[in-house]
């Protein structure tokens, strides 16, 4: 077969991997090689879904053994099938990078053969890359659950990042869904991967020459909306990744349904989209803004207001602590009042040494104030459009929201009209 | 009224805050010359480039100011856009005054305005750094050409110099017609200009790696999500001309 045509198979099934960033590593390049990573990340391209293009995204093979209901690359599914040779991966790899389309490659797998099998295959492209073609750009290997340690520790010293997939938020789905899966493959490979990279951390402190071991750390994901767990079992679980495996990232999937299966939604449903955004916005809120999942949602609301952002509904669960003084407060105090991001915070710290800070400063400081203006005071002085009061606050930022975006939280287009129609009378 | 007019190069800029020490002519504006206007009312003084006098302002700025604010003086410079000029004249006399803590003066309105631009030519930067696409020319050759809005060149051609270094390489702005060019074997790279620069053709099989990759664009797109919007916002319209997958 064609590498044409195993390229356009193999990437279409690739797609709906969300992780694609290629940030983490800093790997230098060497006096004969070609390529570096760059600590941010760089996106190279945008697709027309407006996903970042950074990396070659790529499974090896879709011929898979196992028949996970969501997938679409399953045993009993009929789509062209295609399996790349080591060789094929890398001249690609080294081809595209050669003309800056990509920042390396990200590697996944179905399952051919075996686990092991698989992983094998794998190994024999990314070392072809780093060894051969002295490649020092940025790798992603997806580690194929149930795969012997050995081969796991082995693809470490090639890749930068390693990415075991969690899949579904809860055993009884993974069960029901993905039975050829099991949870202590995935969380046992894990673990493994964790105590190495902690190790070889470890190690380089005392020997520089220590071999790095996947220096960007590992990352994993899973699907949203294909199971009923609600966004509080989503992100605890989260937050138990980050603690227990320090995941550099956990990635949400909205899942867009594309098999018939009497176990998921059905084929027409809409891919949760501003849910999987929501989450996306609280898993943020747990890596940066040092939040609780049980700060955000519990058992009373166990999900997400898909109408207001997560920091903003917890502040408005909690207005007893506002707002609070724009020219004292600490900075992560700051951090919590809704619009009020990182940037915004150090400028406000950086700004209010020289200058006592009034509303109008912030202003020209482009400090976004459409929801901060509720929660703060500047210089004693409330600036909000509508009183400290909860429900009042919350229709406003509400009602704001859809005219600016002209979404509902279903995604449906609201026009003019509608929008002007459902003004609520106590805007002032 | 005066204005001082400078040769458009970094060090006549520099040059002309020298001269605003010294002259008992402060300028009301400061112009790179191709902007030049004679207005009635209003006296031009020529600015001659001094590498010297240029210089001292350079190691002033770094010590009694910041390199933060060297590097926005930079940036904002390379916007070339009609007014910075005089906007880091303020900018830098506000520097000279409070030191270190200019870059806290986030309500001054000359410090804000040199921010924002210097944070737009490095934002343009990074992209570029992303969407700069090469073709092979040579078996070890490669050529890209790139219409940026800014005079960002010199500030991605390093980055290329440790990532691509085993390929001789030309990163050609077709906007201003210069170039970096870089040659493997001395690891070094230039600016030059390229007004006399011949296109050179592909090598044969350029042709199929293009294609590789718009097929690869193509497949990696969820078609339940089209948003065409969002594409045109991180990859605008202006740089579509040199994106292979755009054409
Ligand atoms: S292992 Fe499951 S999810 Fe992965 S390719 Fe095979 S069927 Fe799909």
């Amino acid at each position: 077969m064609e590498t044409m045509i195993k390229l356009k198979i193999l990437a279409d099934a690739a797609k709906y991997d969300v992780s694609c960033s290629s940030s983490g590593s800093s790997r230098a390049n060497t006096p004969d090689g070609i390529g570096n990573a760059h600590l941010a990340g760089i996106c190279h391209s945008w697709a027309d879904d407006g996903r970042c293009i950074s990396l070659l995204k790529i499974l090896f093979t879709n011929e898979c053994i196992y028949n996970c209901a969501y997938c679409v690359n399953k045993i009993t599914s009929d789509v062209p099938r295609a399996t790349f040779t080591p060789e094929e991966v890398a001249m690609l790899t080294i081809s595209f990078y050669r003309r800056n389309y990509i920042e390396g490659l990200f590697l996944s797998s179905a399952v051919y053969k075996s686990p092991d099998y698989t992983m094998e295959l794998m190994i024999g492209a990314v070392k072809l890359l780093r060894e051969t073609h002295r490649f020092n750009g940025y790798i992603h290997m997806k580690g194929i659950p149930g795969a012997n340690a050995s081969l796991i520790k082995l693809a470490g010293l090639y890749v930068d990042r390693m990415s075991i997939n969690i899949e579904l938020p809860s055993n009884n789905s993974l069960q029901l869904l993905a039975p050829q899966k099991k949870k202590e493959h995935i969380v046992g490979s894990m673990g493994f991967l964790q105590s190495s990279i902690t190790e070889a951390k470890e190690n380089r402190k005392h020997f520089k020459k220590a071999p790095a071991f996947v220096p960007a750390g590992q990352t994993t994901q899973l699907i949203v909306g294909a199971t009923p767990e609600p966004d509080l079992n989503i992100l605890t679980l989260s937050e138990n990744l980050y603690k227990r495996f320090e995941m550099k990232r956990v990635y949400y999937s909205g899942y867009i349904p594309a098999v018939e299966h009497p176990n998921l939604p059905s084929i027409f449903t809409t891919p949760p989209r501003l849910r999987e955004h929501r989450l996306y916005q609280a898993d943020w809120l747990l890596r940066f803004y040092h939040f609780r999942s049980s700060e955000l949602l519990d058992d009373k609301n166990p999900n997400f207001d898909v109408n207001l952002d997560p920091k903003c509904d917890w502040a408005l669960r909690h207005l007893e602590s506002f707002p609070v003084e724009v020219n004292t407060a600490e900075y992560e105090t700051l951090l919590r009042v809704p619009g009020i991001g990182v940037t915004s915070a150090k400028k406000i710290l950086s700004a209010r040494k020289v200058q006592s800070l009034t509303y109008e400063h912030l202003k020209k400081m482009r400090v976004v104030l459409k929801r901060a203006q509720y929660f703060i005071t500047c210089k004693g002085k409330y600036y909000g459009k509508v009183d400290l009061n909860e429900s009042l606050i919350r229709e406003c930022i509400t009602y704001e929201n859809m005219c600016s975006s002209g979404h509902l939280a279903t995604g449906e287009q609201l026009s003019i009209y509608t929008c002007m129609r459902q003004t609520p009378q106590n805007i002032s | 009224m005066v204005n001082y007019i400078y040769d458009s190069s970094f060090e006549g800029l520099l040059t002309a805050i020298y001269e605003s020490y010294y002259s008992d002519k402060p300028p009301e504006h400061i112009l790179p010359d191709r902007y030049v206007q004679q207005q009635l009312l209003c006296e031009n003084i020529q600015i001659v480039t001094c590498e010297q006098k240029a210089d001292k302002v350079y190691h002033a700025i770094l010590k009694k100011i910041s390199s933060y604010a060297l590097r926005h003086t930079y940036y904002a410079f390379l916007s070339e856009k009609q007014d910075i000029s005089t906007t880091l004249y303020h900018y830098l006399r506000l520097g000279f005054k409070v030191g270190k803590d200019i870059d806290r003066y986030l309500i001054d309105e000359n410090v804000r305005c040199v921010h924002d631009i210097s944070r737009k030519v490095g934002f343009e930067r990074h992209r570029m750094l992303g969407l700069l696409r090469f073709r092979q020319v040579g078996t070890d050759n490669y050529y890209a050409s790139f219409e940026p809005d800014y005079n960002i060149t010199a500030l991605i051609a390093p980055h290329f110099t440790k990532r691509l270094s085993d390929q001789n390489w030309i990163i050609h702005d077709m906007k201003r017609n210069i170039g970096a060019i870089y040659k493997k074997d001395t690891k070094a790279w230039i600016i030059s200009d390229m007004m006399a620069y011949q296109p050179i053709h592909d090598i044969s099989h350029e042709k199929m790696f293009q294609e590789m990759w718009k097929t690869y664009f193509n497949s990696i797109a969820i078609e339940a999500k089209q948003n065409a919007k969002l594409q045109r916002q991180f990859m605008p319209q202006r740089y579509w001309k040199h994106l292979i997958e755009k054409q």
